[in-house]
């Protein structure tokens, strides 16, 4: 975790609404792994006085850049769309721990919904680099919100489901998870809570649909290792990344946490934003 | 464990371009550098292994007193604090806050049984500040303890532990195992938080209440003992001065004003537990009027704090009578500003020749009005 400044090399809006920004930082782009995000201050402290939280989209080590993927929702994404090439910015990160990839895995399944593509976007590069087949599933209202395939790697299969059936799949991109449920050795979503809920309902029956565990696979079955602790997500079929309203990003203020299946409220910036999908209570907790 | 600090800068003039370059080891001297030639002083005591220790006098410059004394042996190395809540229990930001340069560390609220806090969303911006609704989510006082009081104890910097409970007894109960800790400095009392239901609030907007609770702490430590108090109130005098009579050594003023936010839609407050607690520059002018009302009518030092995001903000808590001033909401947006902000202060000081910031106490505050500190910093007539 460092506090760098960062400069805008190249921002353009590539979807309504949507942008993506490449900013030299050559300490995130090669200190950083996929699931891992920065913190970032906005301009007018007077006004604004929390950080942007972004993932890290992409990071490309050759150039030291990295890019974020936002949607102007407020005042503060729309500050960043005025910053100009040249200007500098104040990044806070690398923050929050990574994707966990198990070094036997062949075969990922990525799901995104709409803006949780950039959760995984910048895993899809890295399981490429490590010569892993990808399988991409993303989510949008429409065909005009649909990630461009320019944007991504080649090498990967990319699926795509609309809302109003406008492009790809007509309904949700969690309908099309089934069809790769057993090819996949591991699946990492980012997206719409309900997204990631109903993920985490597939994932927790698929041994059973699938009769892995009849099988006897060695997968998940040694020895325990700690919830949440890396060996563990490693193990778990489904990782997601979680989103949630954020205040310091380092773990001091306790304010994005979700619940977990311990019962103890799990920090997004510090013990996510990546868990495993059993880690999270999805009925929210707190008696709700 | 006494890892080495860093501060990576973040001016395009060091822009990084290879990862060394970004990194200083030490917080380069002060805005005003002495003449070159200027023979290098170091305080007397630092061992000859120590980092060659930057903080308020660089070498050369006249040094200038920052030391805030709270009473009963609390001496703060300068008047700039880090507010409970927004600095965890100060490991969180690593390297990029160099902590023992700062004038104390305020811990997250402790309560005596550990508490899971209010369900998310628990923070969203406002203009010019945010309002939180963590209710008080911590591990417990043993834990507390456990987990980082030896880590506290190799700090240069004091943390002061704060305090929250549900009955006087629970208040008690935690300062007793707090006490004759190695590593904890002082307590602060937090009778004013407007995020749980039972308890909190209901201390800080009753003089006789507060007094109590007050009372019950300092029979049961001798720890500093700071109390927190709430904007919520319609007047807080009578407040402070039965908290004062009660025997704190100082109060913190002053802790979030209770708000709420809409959610998206509207079909719902946006926070999870409805109310939340402001802070940060729209809070500023409040918390000013409470310090200037509560320091004429006290005589204990006070802390203020609500906004302070740059060292004018320090400069008017002073003005009003604060001793020292709190950091918080602005620490989300730059982890750096409280050590910049000790280092401004020096400068200001040694701009204007003063050997002490301790002049700048009190200013703006009705002449012959205020009594003297008994402890503390004096102030001015």
């Amino acid at each position: 975790m460092r506090l760098i400044g960062a400069e805008l090399i190249e921002s353009r809006e590539f979807l309504p609404g949507q942008w993506l920004q490449a900013y030299h930082a050559p300490t995130l782009a090669t200190g950083s792994r996929a699931g891992q995000f920065v913190h970032v201050r906005t301009g007018d402290l007077s006004g604004l006085v929390l950080r942007r939280p972004f993932s890290i989209n992409t990071a490309d080590r050759a150039t030291g850049t990295i890019t974020i993927h936002f949607r102007t929702i407020g005042r503060g994404t729309s500050w960043f769309t005025h910053l100009r090439p040249g200007d500098t910015i104040d990044m806070l990160g690398p923050l929050g721990r990574p994707f966990e990839v198990d070094s036997r895995s062949r075969h990922l399944l990525l799901i995104a919904g709409g803006l949780g593509m950039a959760g995984v976007r910048a895993l899809a590069d890295e399981a490429i680099r490590d010569g892993r087949q990808v399988t991409l599933l993303f989510g949008a209202a429409s065909a005009r919100e649909v990630y461009p395939t320019s944007l991504l790697p080649d090498e990967i299969e990319y699926v795509v489901a609309t809302d109003d059936g406008s492009m790809g799949h007509h309904g949700f991109v969690t309908e099309l998870v089934p069809e790769y449920e057993a090819w996949a050795d591991q699946a990492f979503a980012c997206g719409p809570e309900p997204m990631l809920r109903a993920l985490a309902r597939l994932a927790a029956t698929r041994r059973g649909r699938l009769g892995v565990a009849a099988l006897g696979r060695k997968r998940g079955a040694g020895k325990a290792a700690p919830a949440g602790s890396p060996a563990a997500r490693r193990k778990a079929f489904l990782q997601v990344s979680m989103e949630q309203r954020m205040g310091c990003a380092v773990g001091a203020c306790l304010g994005c946490v979700v619940m977990a299946t311990s019962g103890a409220p799990q920090r997004v910036c510090r013990e996510g934003p990546v868990f495993a999908s059993q880690e999270i209570d999805w009925d929210g907790g707190w008696g709700r | 464990m006494k890892a080495k600090r860093r501060i990576v800068t973040a001016s395009g003039a060091s822009a990084p371009a290879r990862r060394r370059a970004t990194v200083r080891r030490f917080k380069s001297a002060i805005v005003s550098a002495p003449p070159k030639g200027a023979a290098t002083r170091r305080p007397p005591a630092a061992p000859a292994t120590a980092e060659p220790s930057p903080p308020i006098a660089p070498a050369g410059g006249a040094a200038v007193d920052l030391r805030v004394d709270l009473g009963r042996g609390l001496v703060l190395p300068n008047p700039i604090l880090v507010a409970s809540g927004t600095f965890g229990y100060g490991i969180e930001y690593g390297d990029v806050v160099e902590v023992d340069r700062l004038g104390a560390i305020c811990c997250k609220g402790t309560t005596l049984k550990p508490r899971i806090g209010n369900a998310p969303p628990r923070v969203t911006e406002t203009p010019g500040g945010m309002l939180n609704s963590i209710g008080l989510q911590n591990p417990g006082v043993d834990a507390v303890v456990e987990k980082y009081a030896a880590t506290w104890a190799g700090w240069k910097v004091p943390v002061i532990v704060n305090v929250a409970g549900e009955s006087v007894g629970d208040y008690v109960e935690v300062v007793r195992r707090l006490d004759g800790v190695p590593g904890i400095a002082g307590i602060e009392l937090n009778i004013s938080c407007p995020n749980v239901g039972r308890g909190g609030l209901q201390f800080a907007i009753d003089a006789d209440a507060a007094g109590g609770v007050t009372a019950a702490v300092r029979r049961a430590t001798d720890l500093p003992l700071l109390v927190k108090l709430s904007p919520n109130v319609a007047d807080v005098r009578p407040i402070a001065r039965a908290i004062a009579d009660a025997g704190a050594d100082a109060l913190t003023a002053v802790n979030t004003l209770s708000g709420i936010a809409v959610g998206p839609g509207r079909e719902r407050p946006l926070l999870g537990n409805i109310y939340g607690g402001l802070s940060g520059p729209a809070i500023k002018p409040v918390a000013l009027r409470i310090v200037y009302e509560v320091s004429q009518v006290v005589g204990i030092p006070i802390m203020a704090i609500g906004g302070v995001t740059e060292l004018a903000d320090v400069l008017d808590y002073l003005a009003v009578g604060a001793v020292a001033v709190q950091v918080g909401t602005a620490i989300f947006a730059d982890p750096a500003i409280p050590v910049r902000l000790v280092d401004e202060l020096a400068a200001v000081c040694r701009g204007r020749g003063l050997a002490s910031y301790r002049p700048l106490i009190g200013t703006a505050l009705p002449k012959r009005a205020s009594a003297p500190s008994a402890k503390g910093a004096e102030y001015r007539p």
